[in-house]
């Protein structure tokens, strides 16, 4: 791949074509972000319907620019609704409602745009200088350092993504018995398709998806609609010190380049996810700041913390899908999905078969960031107003579109029993509070993990001393067997001192 | 901000509408097409089906998309179609190999007679392949007498016929194999590349490395010696008295309109007399275009089998049945 090929991939991605798609994107996550209740997840899984129509570049370009877009968007409606877009703006609002009630609400909402958007581009910038010389590291692994590497990806997940270790680890379980379903790589048995032909090359990715994701999540929302309604939004006055100068932007800024390294960090290890990653950019900002009680009143710099670290996990989380096939947020996750609907295997394969599709995503990715900023600044008003479209009309209208986006597949009556069944499989697996992210990575990536273990086995010949001449796989053996140990521990010492509080209560 | 949401609602229910099938038979097609490749993406088969479905989608004025069903050697894509109503809108485009051992060797839902075979364009280049600084080098008869010294010496498969060969060689000559079992040309190239695994069946990725030397041919799986590695024996040079030449073809449900299989064979070979499908193929993928209209394709594909029947019966069944 040489740098003319670089240039030319930057050239396509500024095409008006590919940049109006782009644009698409990023305007329809940025509304979705505003709207509260309805969430990354929820959009992407939606539109990966839509994207049948589109070329494979302007398919995964448009959702990058999508999931991108809810991140900035989620802040419109933390900072004038107090109520976060998406779950991960929930540190915004620490900051950033305050601020909207004393008279500021524009410079809070620029606060927000500029953290996000220099979040986003910084966090894409390092995604590219690391995923390809991970890809091409990755590429020389064998199926013994995959399969190793998939374990412990697992496991980290499971406990990483919040709530107790046990139930991810069953989260990952089942998510494995789905990815199991189909013909066997080797024999070619039927394994649990109950004599459905349909289930013969698996348990079609997009019902499970709009299922568990999307329609699951509107009956949570028609759940909580019932029970809590109103809320009042700020209006964005004509008030004219109510802007940003150029000053308190400045100052912002170291705050923001912290913020986006810590959620850089916590992106590019699988399982953590944004919401994790604002809080503790907050945090840090909290405590490192000359005036730790400002925050909270209406601090900028407490919006600006947030907001540059929930941005950056985003296209962080892209670095172990791009260098080792490992999705490791949900984001990523249905990413892998609609790679797959449109024939691309994603991961460090990508670097040798579709490089310039790679560099061409990439410069996408940093068009998107450029939109980001220029549909944010533009729209401040518009975005503010959508902030009051009522939950009933987005429930209903998501709920046609999911239902809409299984027949456009063809799946036909098969495809809607299985996106209810997966719907109410998801409304659970929410109420009890088992870690979805576990479930939909551990159900992607369980062929990839079965080939490359099965491969090992028969390889090797069942010889378990084979590990000894591959250090790399060796390690990760080690590193999940400690895992696994630590976290049952904490897991066990958890569940020791619940049950002394308990008599006490 | 309504308007937005309204508009993907009329935007999505306008796509939903094109996708159930309000089509009506004499304007084939009316609606968007769905080529299946039976094998993952990145390999030979599916590059090949890309540029297909690109010029498909000139001549038929639809979009053609492209779908990977990977699975059981291609069979998971075939016995899909083989359920398939929808006249034509969703075709297959695989190797001849899937549907004329397809069902010899497994239990599958359909057979050679499930289906019509729209047309023949490429004629296969499959091979036994091997990776660079192997201990045997890149010679077959060199690889037989190191595998014969060496028990273990491993080999990936992705295909069921590959697999029978490969077994049927194995007893005619004494070995031990590890068999490890791949889906398509990118789940074999790193195998391969990596030097985890000593040979392996190769439907096409080879003649990508034709130039570098990475993938070097230990045996021509077609009629005739390949174009790329002349220096290769076939298999039948090598003394093992089997045919298993393989044919690209592209294939539709039994129930299919002659109108549409017309059609659809009308832009078939408006593609092999495409550049870019030419390029493609005999450039990148080393293969040579050709031209097999349905009924000489049937022909063809009919005698393989009663090739692979009696082979099967020589051998006094399948080998690896038992597992």
């Amino acid at each position: 791949m040489g740098f003319d090929a670089i240039l030319g991939s930057f050239a396509a991605a500024f095409h008006y074509e590919s940049i109006a798609i782009i644009l698409g994107g990023v305007l329809l996550g940025y509304i979705v972000g505003v709207i509260p209740g309805l969430n990354r997840a929820v959009a992407i899984a939606i539109a990966i319907p839509l994207t049948f129509y589109m070329s494979a570049y302007a398919a995964i370009a448009f959702l990058i620019g999508l999931s991108k877009g809810t991140a900035a968007g989620s802040a419109v409606s933390a900072i004038l609704l107090n109520t976060p877009g998406e779950p991960s703006s929930a540190a915004t609002c620490l900051d950033g409602y305050p601020m909207a009630s004393s008279g500021k609400p524009r410079k809070a909402l620029k606060v927000g745009l500029l953290a996000s958007v220099i979040g986003d581009l910084l966090a894409t910038l390092l995604l590219i200088a690391v995923a390809i010389p991970f890809a091409s590291v990755a590429l020389k692994f064998g199926p013994y350092e995959l399969a190793a590497i998939l374990i412990f990806a697992l496991v980290f997940i499971a406990g990483m993504a919040g709530g107790s270790f046990l139930k991810g680890l069953a989260a990952g379980g089942m998510g494995v018995i789905l990815g199991t379903v189909g013909l066997d790589p080797e024999t070619g048995a039927m394994r649990l398709t109950f004599g459905y032909a349909e289930l013969m090359e698996g348990v079609p990715i997009l019902p499970l998806v709009i299922g568990t994701l999307a329609l699951a999540e509107m009956f949570v929302q028609l759940d909580e609609y019932r029970r809590n309604k109103g809320g009042s939004v700020i209006k964005l006055g004509k008030n004219t010190d109510d802007d940003l100068s150029y000053r308190e932007f400045k100052g912002t800024l170291p705050t923001i380049f912290r913020s986006t390294g810590v959620g850089a960090f916590v992106g590019a290890l699988p399982g953590l996810g944004p919401s994790v990653g604002a809080f503790m950019a907050y945090g840090l900002a909290k405590r490192t700041d000359k005036d730790p009680d400002s925050f909270g009143k209406g601090n900028p710099k407490g919006i600006a913390a947030a907001e540059a670290s929930d941005n950056a996990v985003i296209p962080a989380s892209y670095i172990p899908l791009f260098g080792l096939g490992i999705p490791g947020s949900v984001s990523a996750a249905l990413l892998v999905g609609a790679f797959m609907i449109h024939g691309i295997q994603v991961g460090p394969l990508m670097l040798r078969d579709h490089p310039e599709m790679l560099f061409t995503l990439f410069s996408g990715m940093i068009v998107a960031s450029l939109l980001m900023l220029a549909v944010g600044w533009y729209g401040l008003r518009l975005f503010a107003k959508v902030t009051s479209v009522p939950a009933h009309i987005v429930i209903s209208v998501v709920i046609f579109l999911c239902l809409a986006g299984i027949q456009v597949q063809g799946y036909g009556t098969f495809g809607l029993v299985t996106v209810f069944v997966f719907a109410i499989f998801g409304y659970f697996l929410k109420k009890f509070d088992y870690s979805f992210v576990t479930f939909l990575v551990a159900f992607i990536v369980t062929p990839m993990l079965e080939m490359n273990l099965r491969q090992s086995v028969i390889l090797s010949g069942g010889d378990v001393a084979i590990l000894l001449q591959r250090p790399i796989a060796l390690a990760f053996v080690i590193f999940t067997a400690l895992l696994v140990l630590h976290l049952s521990w904490s897991a066990y010492r958890q569940w020791l001192r619940k049950r002394l509080k308990a008599p006490e209560a | 901000m309504k308007m937005t949401l309204l508009g993907s609602a009329l935007l999505a229910s306008a796509v939903a509408l094109a996708g159930t099938g309000l089509a009506q038979a004499d304007d084939f097609p009316s609606k968007p097409l769905t080529l299946v490749v039976g094998w993952g993406a990145g390999g030979s088969t599916d590059i090949q089906a890309r540029v297909l479905a690109d010029i498909m989608t000139e001549e038929l004025g639809q979009p053609v998309n492209v779908v990977n069903q990977p699975g059981a050697g291609g069979g998971v894509a075939l016995a899909r179609l083989a359920n398939s109503r929808d006249e034509g809108y969703t075709f297959v485009f695989g190797t001849s190999m899937t549907i004329t051992f397809g069902p010899l060797s497994s239990e599958t839902t359909y057979d050679l007679d499930d289906f019509r075979y729209v047309a023949g364009v490429t004629l296969g280049q499959s091979a036994i392949v091997t990776g660079e600084d192997r201990p045997f080098g890149d010679s077959w008869e060199d690889l037989v007498a190191y595998a014969q010294e060496n028990p273990g010496t491993s080999y990936a498969t992705q295909t069921a016929l590959d697999r029978m060969i490969i077994e049927y060689i194995a007893q005619q000559e004494g070995l031990d194999l590890r068999i490890v079992p791949t889906s398509g040309g990118a789940g074999m190239a790193p195998l391969i590349l990596s030097g985890d695994v000593d040979f392996a069946y190769s439907g096409g990725t080879h003649s990508g490395y034709a130039d570098t030397g990475e993938m070097p041919v230990l045996l021509s799986l077609a009629e005739d010696r390949l174009v790329a590695f002349p220096d290769a024996p076939t298999l039948q040079e090598a003394g093992y008295d089997i045919n298993a030449a393989e044919i690209r073809v592209a294939m539709v449900p039994q129930n299919t309109p002659d109108a549409h299989v017309e059609r659809l064979a009308e832009a078939l070979k408006a593609a092999t007399e495409d550049e870019r499908f030419i390029e493609i193929t005999e450039e990148r993928i080393l293969m040579p275009v050709t031209w097999m209209p349905e009924d000489e394709v049937t022909q063809t594909l009919s005698d393989q089998v009663e090739g692979y029947k009696a082979l099967i019966e020589e051998l006094g069944g399948l080998p690896g049945e038992d597992e």
